[in-house]
């Protein structure tokens, strides 16, 4: 019995000084993209700078809650995740503090890509595939995110969850538009015009069109160059060949945008090196390194997207500049509002 | 008398309790807190359904693991065929893959350009195949991926209640001239009733508490509704009053899986008279389907997703060299260690303090200590947190001392001591079964030779429960190595285990990067459950 105690107790020490020592020169990132891409950029980052990286990974809720529960005690620096829609509300919490500010950010990030509070690192379009075989380009011409409520498209479109980000911040961007009746009107029209209850992730969207389950889907851009790598097996690398990439809106405000994002957290211990980092992110090497990875869009001028992005979706689109991407934030909570009283799970 | 009352066993208890009804407390009271619009929306149009949904899939699952635990129990307890002897065991491997990762299996297998798809035109080249292939998710592939994971707790259970009826009673309806169904359906099955309504209690509470798969199918159940209201509408006075229904409603089976424990037991006092039951040797047909359905059975439940993550590992060999696999087994390992270690040590204690004192309040008490196990995670982990950040700001910082919340979130004692609330249950009653078999009449015998207590404890007790703490560590170990919840949300800066790298894999539209850690994940839960399922077997069998 006493020696199991002082086991127990020895083994309480250690780590408790394991979980609250910590280094000087670091930086702590709650991080919610995982993608094995930014990991070795943060390698690339401590190597050139000697800056230690602390990562906690996790879902992105589940990670804002913490920070928000841990308040000014928390060790965080940067919130990295996908989606303006997540900063923006993590911003309007009061999680999150001015000062994400250097010249490299001002020079490299349009201003609709950024606050003092968080940066865009990286872009996506939130596009529409559809089945050639199945869609006439005449059915296609003009096609606009409003218009995805038309009834012609009725049991025809896959699209994901209502609980999904990429779809609350496209929603939030109708929302902030056309405004929240018409966005409840447009949710309507679409849950009637689903081919089947959203289920599964971006790809699982685009496979049901290439399966036939459905003839248009709504999803990210570089979801159908990550299927063309053959990264994820030659099966999704044939289904990807089925389809084809729409831009919509292409005739007004332009194709729905989107960012990955870093956010400077309020009381962050380290915020020199918080901002060291998000310069990195924006270099040119780093930039490359996502587009050739995650098959995202740069967001700084003169680097080219991944070439298998370049040919299969092109790049002569009009991207949606008016709707500032930090609306997604704000008009979060009337698009979740919206599906959900249109039913759509 | 005071002091008698007040020993270090009746602090102890107390301590645990008060461990275990912070969260419970937490919830309470947050129930009459103001709740934002969530509410409103939510009862306009998907309450009903969660409700539904929530119902549906509790029946759903426990129809299905009674069929399929009662089945086979009652196939390899009564009836000798090939591969009897194996399936005994093996069976109980399905403990080793959590829902999860069954889940996970179901969507590789049968979804659009699956694993299904790969096989059917490997064998006949290309076609249309997606259409004609069935789709098991949403409800009921959840309703799967949680029986196959979980049918086992029904199996163990109402095997152990099998080998202890007496031979009696079979030759009974034998000799009445009942055919073998009838007998099962009016001897057999009534007589090993409260064993199986405590392994279907287990199973409905692990459901109700179920994350990872509910999460990865997008059922809405009200499990589906507390994270919403919590994560997306900041609404945790409303998450925690949706976790005061769910509570209530657990605390409703998990008494109804108290009594019939109690009840089992009786049945389990077979002094004398007890005859080394024959078991029928099946011939023929009879023979092969036993054997097939018990093949089938351990197929499903452990071969099927073993190899489809077998699979993915060796078609995607990169993610095989991006996680670091070694990392991630210490991690898991220490986890498993330290709190069983604390877990097996609290336990003893109240145990013991309870053989000892047969004091009503400490009994009070340590019923209530167990009463964690019924908590989802997910509100064990929120209440923590949210008890923690009021007690820093209320207390601690008020009294002019530095933050404690970095000792507690976001750390491995914080950890640890959520753990130790949801499975606290799990150490107290396995020692405690292993207790009930020492009769008290060998500790007064003890005495009266001169063992002081603490002797008495050490040189008879702990040897005895051998057995019992052996099985405990299994349970314990293997409920952390696939616990989610919780250790997403508390585990501290680089840290991962296997179960967090595969969830957040999955959740991350990188399926395929799950299979690493997930084909890990069950080699070692399997491998657990291999080395000791003598002990488990032997253990249920007394």
């Amino acid at each position: 019995m006493g020696i199991m105690k002082k086991i127990v107790n020895t083994a309480l020490i250690i780590c408790l000084f394991v979980s609250t020592f910590s280094l000087a020169n670091e930086v702590n990132i709650f991080n919610a993209r995982h993608y094995k891409a930014d990991a070795e950029l943060y390698s690339k980052f401590t190597a050139s700078t000697g800056i230690k990286v602390n990562l906690i990974n996790g879902k992105a809720g589940a990670l804002e809650k913490r920070m928000i529960e841990e308040g000014v005690d928390s060790a965080a620096d940067l919130y990295i995740t996908a989606d303006a829609g997540r900063c923006g509300a993590f911003k309007s919490k009061g999680m999150t503090q001015s000062g994400l500010v250097s010249s490299t950010i001002k020079s490299s990030v349009p201003k609709s890509f950024r606050t003092t509070h968080w940066v865009g690192v990286a872009k996506r379009a939130r596009i529409v595939y559809y089945s050639p075989e199945r869609v006439s380009g005449a059915e296609l011409s003009g096609l606009t995110y409003e218009s995805l409520a038309d009834p012609k498209w009725k049991g025809r479109i896959a699209i994901r969850a209502s609980s999904n980000i990429y779809n609350k911040s496209l929603v939030a961007s109708l929302v902030k538009n056309n405004g929240k009746k018409a966005a409840g009107e447009w949710a309507k029209g679409v849950v009637a015009n689903m081919a089947r209850d959203p289920k599964g992730n971006d790809r699982a969207q685009i496979m049901a069109v290439a399966a036939g389950e459905a003839d248009i889907a709504v999803a990210n851009t570089y979801y159908l160059a990550l299927m063309l790598s053959g990264n994820k097996g030659p099966e999704q690398q044939e289904a990807a060949k089925k389809v084809k990439a729409f831009f919509p809106n292409q005739n007004d405000r332009g194709t729905h945008m989107n960012i990955s994002c870093a956010a400077l957290v309020k009381g962050a211990p380290n915020k020199a090196n918080a901002i060291a980092l998000v310069d990195f992110l924006l270099s040119p090497e780093a930039q490359e390194h996502f587009t050739n990875n995650t098959f995202e869009f740069p967001m700084i001028a003169g680097v080219s997207p991944s070439s298998l992005v370049v040919n299969n979706l092109g790049l002569d689109f009009k991207q949606d500049l008016t709707t500032s991407v930090s609306s997604y934030g704000a008009k979060q909570a009337d698009a979740l509002e919206v599906m959900t009283a249109a039913g759509w799970k | 008398m005071f002091s008698n009352k007040f020993n270090i066993w009746f602090l102890s208890s107390l301590l645990i309790s008060l461990l275990v009804i912070i969260p419970i407390l937490t919830v309470s009271l947050s129930f009459f807190e103001d709740t934002s619009r969530y509410f409103d929306i939510l009862k306009k149009t998907f309450l009903f359904e969660y409700i539904i949904n929530s119902l549906s899939l509790l029946v759903g699952v426990l129809i299905l693991t009674f069929f399929l635990g009662v089945g086979s129990a009652y196939v390899v307890s009564f009836y000798k065929f090939p591969g009897v002897n194996f399936f005994k065991w093996a069976l109980i491997l399905s403990f080793a893959i959590p829902p999860y990762i069954y889940a996970y299996s179901l969507f590789a297998f049968f979804d659009n350009y699956g694993t299904a798809f790969t096989i059917l035109k490997t064998l006949f080249g290309d076609g249309e195949y997606n259409k004609n292939i069935p789709k098991f998710d949403g409800m009921f592939g959840l309703i799967l991926s949680i029986s196959f994971s979980l049918y086992a707790y029904v199996y163990i259970l109402a095997r152990s209640s099998f080998l202890y009826q007496s031979q009696n009673l079979i030759d009974l309806g034998r000799n009445l001239g009942f055919s073998k169904f009838k007998s099962f359906y009016s001897i057999i099955l009534p007589a090993a009733r409260p064993a199986i309504v405590a392994g279907l209690s287990l199973v409905a509470m692990e459901t109700l508490a179920e994350f990872g798969a509910v999460d990865f199918f997008s059922v809405n159940t009200l499990t589906t509704g507390i994270y919403n209201a919590w994560i997306t509408f900041d609404d945790l006075a409303f998450a925690n009053r949706i976790s005061f229904f769910l509570l209530l409603f657990i605390f409703i089976l998990f008494l109804t899986e108290n009594l019939s424990r109690k009840k089992a037991k009786y049945h389990l006092d077979t002094k004398g008279g007890f005859k080394q039951k024959e078991k029928i040797k099946l011939s023929g047909t009879n023979s092969f389907f036993a054997f097939l359905f018990c093949f089938l059975l351990f197929f499903l439940s452990f071969l099927f997703p073993l190899g489809q993550m077998l699979y993915w590992t060796i078609k995607f060999p990169e993610n095989f060299f991006d996680i670091n696999i070694i990392n991630l087994l210490l991690n898991t390992l220490y986890l498993v260690g330290l709190s069983s270690l604390v877990l097996i040590i609290f336990a003893l204690i109240s145990n013991y303090g309870n053989r000892v004192s047969r004091n009503k309040t400490l009994n009070f008490l340590s019923t209530l200590s167990i009463s964690g196990y019924a908590i989802p995670g997910v509100i064990l982990a929120v209440a923590f947190i949210t008890f923690i950040a009021w007690f820093d700001e209320n207390i601690i910082k008020s009294l002019g001392f530095l933050s404690i919340k970095k000792l507690f979130i976001g750390s491995i004692l914080g950890l640890v001591i959520v753990y130790f609330v949801r499975f606290y249950s799990l150490a107290f009653n396995g020692i405690k079964s292993g207790y009930e078999k020492i009769n008290v009449s060998v500790d007064e015998s003890a005495y009266l030779l001169g063992y002081s207590k603490r002797k008495t404890f050490m040189n008879i007790h702990v040897p005895y429960l051998r057995n019992s703490l052996l099985f405990v560590v299994i349970l314990i170990s293997l409920e952390i190595i696939r616990e989610l919840p919780i250790t997403l949300v508390l585990r501290p800066f680089n840290f991962e285990t296997f179960a967090t790298t595969a969830y957040i894999s999955a959740s991350e539209d990188m399926l395929e990067a799950a299979a690493v850690p997930s084909l890990f994940l069950i080699l070692i839960a399997a491998f657990f459950i291999a080395i000791t399922s003598n002990y488990i077997l032997k253990e249920n069998n007394g």
